[in-house]
């Protein structure tokens, strides 16, 4: 299966990652080589089985449901680009189509 | 000798391996290494690991200097908190040395994919030192620490340690803490340890493991305790699995591997051969798992909480995100990001994702079967299938670079511990071998390298 271009400039939209446009012809590329290889994976029968296998203890341990402070060594304040009366700023969200 | 003098010896040798041109730190100071020396000769009790330097991979979290993980993304972020694992090796008595470079995010196997330049491998120049934790394995290799941290999501201390020269570990998937260790594959995400030899490396795995609060993902076991020193290795089984020996592997790994077989056999240790059928797969199956959860992980760099902020041309929200991740993520990062987010998206989950989780299942029933009751103690396998490679080989074409973990990343897909010994070398160039145990089976597993480290003299040449 071969991926287009716009195939990629609609996967970097929904990761919203910037690519330009003289970026995308070895991005392509390289994607279509990775998705080729990975594609191995039909061999293994659609049939398969095995035990789901989850790394780690077999079941969330669970603790008391209490709130204590967590206690920062700085502020979001002091992280974040822009920051003003305990909220972080960002630009307008602007009209539904330019999202 | 005093904290402040390790100290003093420790800041000489971080900026001769500066002026070296190594590029293996990213942050440290002659102040931060003076105040964890005041704070170690001011302890009441001397710790299990007192004034032990140690440097750790710029993807872990300290308060007092930068975390970056190697990314334009982050340049200057300093975190609210430290890391588990950090904390409790200065409860021990250790002291944090320096950041180390590493590639960006801890995606990579060459550490040439970190923003701030690629690091060199100690023993060659021209080559590079593997990845992604690169920058700690150099450390080591040159003398500057003793022991550094690193990260494991498919191999990215094991294989640093082979192309190093040094000792890498892998412990089980839960058994020392992830809290601020910054996620990239959280199923697979382990700190992991280098030291110069299995010594130095089961001390400082014997303080950080442990249950965590912090982390839900940590197992509810004491922390480790190492085992004593091994003297005979009679009535242990090791496995050699076939999938991991192929005709065509670089004659001096198999020379390494071949020396380290007969000195087992030697010690006392029956040795023979065994499958790992769905190994084959390791590969294809980590390159869909561990983007797909980075996808999800890194999300969270956008330019508003923390970080760095690039503002696109339209001046909107959604602008500000493409802007930031586009031009703060580099290469390798964006391209792991693009296709963690295709293998999710509707219509391809199913062909990749969900396929990809089952042929996991595959790869750990493989190893339960061969690791369980009736089948071997442990496995040895090459570490890597060739010595370090030259820097820029493989960097055009990542199907290639993926490659060079062919050996390492199977036994992150099923959590178990595995660690690299350097069994020789070729030309100059390290060789490693890998040891891998059953889950929680460290001690054992560490006890076995420390007797074939003072046995095979891994610095001689194989062939």
């Amino acid at each position: 299966m071969t991926i287009g271009s716009d195939q990629v400039k609609h996967v970097a939209r929904l990761a919203e990652i910037g690519v330009e446009e003289n970026e995308l012809p070895r991005l392509v590329e390289q994607f279509n080589r990775i998705v080729d290889y990975v594609a191995q994976l039909d061999e293994v029968p659609a049939d398969a089985q095995a035990q789901p296998f989850l790394a780690g203890p077999e079941a969330t341990p669970l603790r008391e449901d209490v709130v204590s402070p967590v206690r920062l060594a700085r502020p979001p304040a002091a992280m974040a680009p822009e920051f003003a009366d305990g909220f972080f700023l960002v630009p307008r969200h602007g009209a539904m189509e330019d999202l | 000798m005093t904290a402040a003098a390790i100290a003093r010896e420790v800041g000489a040798q971080l900026a001769k391996a500066d002026s070296a041109g190594l590029n293996a730190t990213l942050h440290w100071s002659t102040e931060c290494l003076e105040a964890e020396a005041r704070r170690v000769d001011g302890m009441n009790t001397p710790g299990a690991l007192h004034a032990l330097p140690i440097a750790v991979k710029d993807n872990i979290v300290t308060i007092e200097e930068p975390t970056t993980c190697g990314s334009r993304i982050l340049e200057g972020y300093l975190s609210p908190y430290t890391a588990t694992a950090v904390r409790r090796l200065r409860a021990a008595g250790a002291m944090v040395a320096c950041k180390a470079n590493l590639d960006e995010f801890a995606m990579g196997s060459s550490t040439e994919h970190s923003a701030y330049g690629r690091v060199k491998n100690p023993l060659a120049h021209d080559r590079v030192p593997g990845g992604s934790s690169g920058g700690s394995a150099a450390l080591v290799a040159a003398d500057v620490v003793p022991a550094a941290l690193g990260s494991e999501t498919g191999g990215s201390v094991r294989q640093p340690a082979s192309f190093c020269g040094v000792v890498g570990v892998k412990p089980t998937y839960g058994r020392v803490s992830r809290y601020g260790l910054v996620a990239f594959g959280s199923s697979l995400d382990c700190i992991s340890v280098f030291g110069k030899t299995v010594d130095e490396a089961t001390r400082v795995l014997a303080v950080m493991s442990g249950p965590d609060p912090l982390d839900a993902t940590t197992v509810d076991r004491p922390p480790m305790k190492p085992a004593p020193a091994m003297a005979s290795l009679q009535g242990l089984k090791v496995g050699l699995p076939r999938e991991y020996f192929p005709t065509d592997l670089h004659p001096g790994v198999r020379a390494g591997l071949d020396r380290t077989v007969a000195v087992l056999r030697d010690l006392g240790a029956t040795v023979s051969e065994v499958s790992l059928p769905h190994s084959k797969y390791a590969v294809p199956t980590y390159y869909i798992i561990a983007p797909a959860e980075a996808a999800a992980n890194l999300a969270r760099y956008d330019g508003v909480r923390y970080g760095v902020r690039k503002v696109g041309p339209e001046g909107n929200i959604g602008a500000l995100y493409r802007a930031t991740r586009g031009s703060g993520f580099g290469a390798e990062v964006r391209r792991r990001i693009l296709i963690g987010t295709y293998v999710l998206s509707a219509g391809y989950y199913d062909a990749y994702y969900r396929k990809a989780q089952t042929v996991r299942a595959l790869i750990a029933q493989d190893f339960q079967r061969v690791l369980g009751s009736n089948g071997v103690d442990l496995l040895l396998t090459p570490t890597t299938p060739t010595p370090a490679f030259k820097a820029g080989e493989k960097t055009e074409d990542p199907v290639q670079m993926y490659l060079a973990d062919i050996f390492v990343c199977a036994i992150s897909l099923a959590g178990l511990p595995a660690l690299s010994l350097p069994v020789g070398r070729d030309q100059g160039l390290p060789i490693g071998a890998q040891l891998i145990a059953a889950a929680f089976d460290e001690p054992r597993l560490l006890a076995v390298a420390g007797l074939l480290e003072r046995s095979l003299h891994g610095t001689e040449e194989v062939r």
